[in-house]
């Protein structure tokens, strides 16, 4: 009988202790969100009542679904190029040349530093007085004209990518460090050249860091809010165009932002449970 | 046979060259926007097509201080993460004992859980922040906006907390009980010194989580609760790229600490847990 | 043509302070098995990652079939490798890991399938072309590491500790396995291990090798009757070190003056009168009898220190004036802590060891 009690004893003891982060987690997460999720049902204004207004309008209207197509746009071309960027930076990281620990610190900067600062930063290296221009105009002299860059598409894939390409690079790193070297020794014993090593061997055991730490990439380039909010210029994706619907409009149209809330929630939550089917995948150690 | 070897060497260098010359690049590539930063910051009647500015000044951070403002928006910034800190240390240090020395059935699916606020973008839930905010009074207080900042600084805590916990040796919890101390005492005396590096890694990455943190702030503050994120984007608005710089270089100062703080670790990758870009 | 296939040519290769190669020279004949034997840290593997390629010398020259490869790269070498761990590819099936090195040689489809069908059956692992390495056990896997090795018919095979991930059992099973198809292929084999009783069974030839020198090369018998150096005759079997001084070298034998008696040993190069040597004997080559009467020729006399009853023998630790002398009898006679007892160290199963000798191949 006592037992009984000790082992509920027990759990009671886990379970206040767990308490204060569970409070945490549904004051300031799963209420607001489920706040969120009740005014996207709610009709413009009002605080009763339910519609599928938004909704319909959101997936409805061309000018949303453009909204959506550019957020995915953003966010594959910077999981992509992230891989291109990685997959070499990592391989030679590997090899510990001098100085590799700089490099290695050099991945991290971009997350460690705050959105905004990485933003200005680079509105000022990519603009027209920028150092880039002044190096491809008087440097190299390759172009008569300052190159546009910010507030452009591709200005703004190069600045996604500088903000999220850190995930990818570091999963790689690791999974690329854990690979047992006798793969490659084995393979070059074999007859194959350091490009067929790399080719038949190191990529395809590396891939599923490569596709973990892209997949965090994708998730935070999906959802990135205060680097377009400052550099996108007339570039608004899903985070944006939520936060322009308290802002710029008056009154501000909560119902409606809360709608495409709750559509980037889910999509979100739908990459998310990838990324963990991801990491369950059996993996070569 | 020896031209061979020093052909195969020189090839060797070649590709050595190549690597030095793409890693210097991306390094470039990486740091020299906030180069720019700084020598925005200091530099005056930069324009046109120099490389460095003409003049250096000290003019744009006294603009900084007295028009912007800046003393009474970092003091609303520290106290603000000050608070965060508070709560989110005094949340996590029960949570992540539980979760690192408790056995609790289902334990992966609850930290996921309470990792997820940091994996779905803000803006989602801020909405639903502020609006409860709003009807609670809290907008525009260091106290709202600080529990606003929980949200996002709590899990990291509570991460960093767990994996402390879990580090604890048993032995040297028994060697204490085996001299007579309870389990409050033992807490007190042995526990909570050894995971003292934890709380203060905990600490440190929290409090630069609150510093830096904006899409939450932008929801939930007010003019009184201007922090200095928020302020910089408001000063990217208003056009004076010179003093924007200046607030983005003292912006940056807890996560240059930060940063100074992981080289010094063995393998900085290992790191990277939770620093979700804001 | 060379008699030898492969030459390592006074190679030395430093690591930072570390000499895990120093002047080593090893030539193996074409079709032997020639075991590299040492305690981890010896050099072995660093010769043997010469012979690969995956280490550049940083003096002395690697010849494989009379060629200078010192400077040709390890996936032109045309070796084949088997490793301790296996290092199948995880991510390809037992066929695709076989074809590897045929697919890097871009041989045609259907010849590849006949090849490698070929060296499945040679390791007796039909059926498993599909499988994957992680559904095999170790012995199993091991053998498609031997496939894959052999399938492209390399001049060479070598072998990293290829049973240190075994079981007891399955060593000595796959031991004959291996031995086997290397006599049967007539291909030239270079083994590593550290494991004395392996290098027994398994080669043509031994090479002893500690602190990054060679200390002994021969054949089996050689290593184990006639230890060139005190770290062989201790690494090989069960040892016995006497210190001993030399009386008299005569033609047919030598006379030494061990602990106060004269003992014959058979004759032995480049030692005088006069010189400090050890005696070396196999704990049973020694023969036990209670001290009674006079010694007999060849005989020293000790008390009995320490016995052990091992089942089928018996170990004793002899004092023998401050000497501790193990002996190992299988015979009927007991004899007890404290007795006095004659040690006879025949005649032809004693050697002569310098101590002094520490890398003598160079």
């Amino acid at each position: 009988m006592t037992s009984f009690f000790k082992r509920r004893r027990y759990g009671l003891i886990s379970l206040l202790m767990l308490l204060p982060g569970l409070a945490s987690f549904f004051g300031l997460f799963f209420y607001p969100m489920l706040v969120t999720v009740v005014r996207s049902f709610r009709p413009e204004g009002l605080t009763e009542g339910w519609t599928l207004e938004h909704y319909a309008g959101f997936l409805g209207q061309a000018s949303t679904r453009q909204v959506i197509l550019l957020t995915f746009f953003l966010a594959i071309a910077c999981t992509l190029l992230s891989i291109v960027l990685s997959v070499p930076l990592t391989l030679l990281l590997r090899q510990k040349l001098a100085g590799h620990r700089l490099f290695r610190l050099t991945i991290l900067i971009p997350i460690t530093v705050p959105g905004l600062v990485g933003a200005l930063g680079l509105l000022l290296f990519y603009g027209s007085r920028g150092w880039l221009n002044l190096l491809l105009i008087q440097g190299l002299r390759v172009v008569q004209d300052p190159v546009k860059i910010n507030y452009t598409l591709t200005g703004l894939v190069i600045f996604y990518v500088w903000h999220y390409f850190s995930y990818t690079a570091v999963t790689t790193l690791s999974t690329l460090e854990g690979l047992d070297p006798a793969f490659e020794e084995a393979a070059r014993v074999a007859g194959a050249s350091p490009w067929q090593v790399l080719r038949h061997v190191v990529l395809p055991l590396i891939m599923p860091g490569i596709l973990a730490g892209s997949v965090l990439t994708f998730m935070a380039a999906f959802g990135a809010f205060s680097i377009p909010l400052i550099t996108g210029g007339s570039y608004r994706p899903l985070a944006v165009q939520i936060y322009k619907q308290i802002e710029v409009y008056t009154p501000a149209r909560w119902e409606a932002a809360s709608a495409m809330a709750v559509v980037m929630a889910l999509l979100q939550l739908v990459f998310l449970t990838f990324y963990m089917r991801v990491l369950r995948r059996p993996s070569a150690s | 046979m020896k031209t061979l070897r020093q052909y195969l060497r020189a090839l060797l260098n070649a590709k050595r060259l190549l690597a030095y010359t793409f890693l210097l690049c991306f390094f470039l590539w990486v740091t020299t926007p906030f180069l720019m930063i700084l020598l925005k910051s200091l530099g005056r009647n930069w324009f046109g097509k120099l490389w460095l500015p003409p003049e250096f000044t000290l003019d744009w951070y006294k603009w900084a201080v007295t028009v912007t403002n800046i003393p009474e928006v970092l003091r609303n910034t520290l106290i603000i993460a000050g608070i965060a800190v508070g709560i989110s240390t005094l949340i996590a240090i029960p949570t992540g004992w539980a979760l690192g020395r408790r056995k609790i059935p289902g334990k992966e699916v609850i930290m996921s859980t309470i990792l997820l606020p940091r994996m779905i973008p803000p803006i989602a839930y801020a909405l639903g922040v502020a609006q409860i905010f709003y009807r609670l009074h809290l907008i525009d207080t260091h106290l709202g906006v600080a529990i606003a900042h929980v949200a996002i600084c709590a899990p990291y805590a509570i991460l960093v907390l767990a994996s402390t916990f879990e580090g604890l040796d048993e032995r040297v919890l028994e060697a204490a009980s085996v001299c007579g101390a309870n389990n409050l005492r033992t807490f007190f005396h042995v526990t909570l010194p050894l995971v003292m590096p934890g709380i203060l890694s905990s600490i440190i990455f929290t409090f630069t989580t609150s510093y830096n943190e904006f899409t939450l702030t932008l929801m939930t503050y007010g003019p009184k609760t201007i922090t200095l994120p928020v302020r910089t984007y408001l000063a990217v608005g208003e056009g004076y790229w010179e003093v924007t710089s200046a607030l983005s270089m003292i912006l940056i100062i807890p996560s240059l600490f930060v940063l100074f703080m992981i080289q010094r670790q063995v393998q900085p990758e290992k790191l990277v847990g939770g620093f979700k870009g804001v | 043509m060379s008699d030898w296939m492969i030459e390592l040519v006074d190679v030395t290769k430093r690591y930072g302070n570390i000499v895990a190669n120093d002047h080593v020279t090893l030539r193996i004949r074409r079709g032997e098995l020639m075991t590299l034997l040492g305690p981890s840290g010896c050099g072995k593997t660093t010769a043997l990652r010469c012979i690969t390629g995956q280490n550049i010398p940083d003096e002395g020259r690697v010849f494989i079939d009379g060629k200078d490869v010192t400077d040709v790269p390890t996936h032109r070498r045309e070796l084949g490798m088997v490793f301790q761990n296996f290092a199948l590819f995880p991510h390809m099936t037992v066929f695709e890991n076989v074809e590897f090195p045929l697919m890097i040689r871009r041989m045609d489809k259907a010849e590849r399938a006949g090849l490698v069908r070929d060296a499945l059956k040679l390791v007796r692992l039909e059926g498993y072309e599909k499988h994957y390495p992680r559904q095999l056990s170790g012995g199993q896997q091991q053998r498609v590491g031997l496939a894959r090795a052999l399938v492209y018919r390399p001049k060479v095979l070598l072998l990293d500790e290829p049973l240190s991930n075994l079981d007891a059992k399955l060593r000595e099973e796959m031991r004959f396995e291996i031995k086997d198809l290397q006599r049967r292929l007539g291909i030239t084999a270079v083994y590593v291990t550290h494991d004395q009783e392996e290098a027994l069974a398994l080669s043509d030839r031994v090479a002893v090798m500690n602190k990054g020198c060679v200390q002994q090369v021969g054949t089996p018998a050689e290593i184990y009757d006639h230890p060139a150096t005190k770290f062989v005759a201790d690494f090989i079997g069960l040892s016995d070190f006497i210190p001993a001084k030399v009386l008299a070298v005569e033609s047919e034998r030598v006379i030494l003056d061990v602990q106060g008696e004269r003992i014959a040993v058979p004759p032995v190069a480049s030692v005088h009168a006069g010189m400090d040597v050890l005696l070396f004997i196999r704990p049973n080559d020694v023969r036990l009898r209670a001290a009674e009467g006079q010694k007999l020729p060849n005989e020293i006399a000790g008390v009995i220190a320490k016995s052990t009853y091992l089942g089928d023998k018996f170990d004793y630790r002899v004092d023998v004036r401050g000497v501790e002398v193990r002996v190992q009898t299988h015979g009927a006679e007991r004899f007890d802590n404290g007795q006095a007892v004659y040690l006879h160290l025949p005649y032809e199963r004693c050697r002569v060891i310098l101590e002094s000798l520490v890398c003598p191949v160079r």
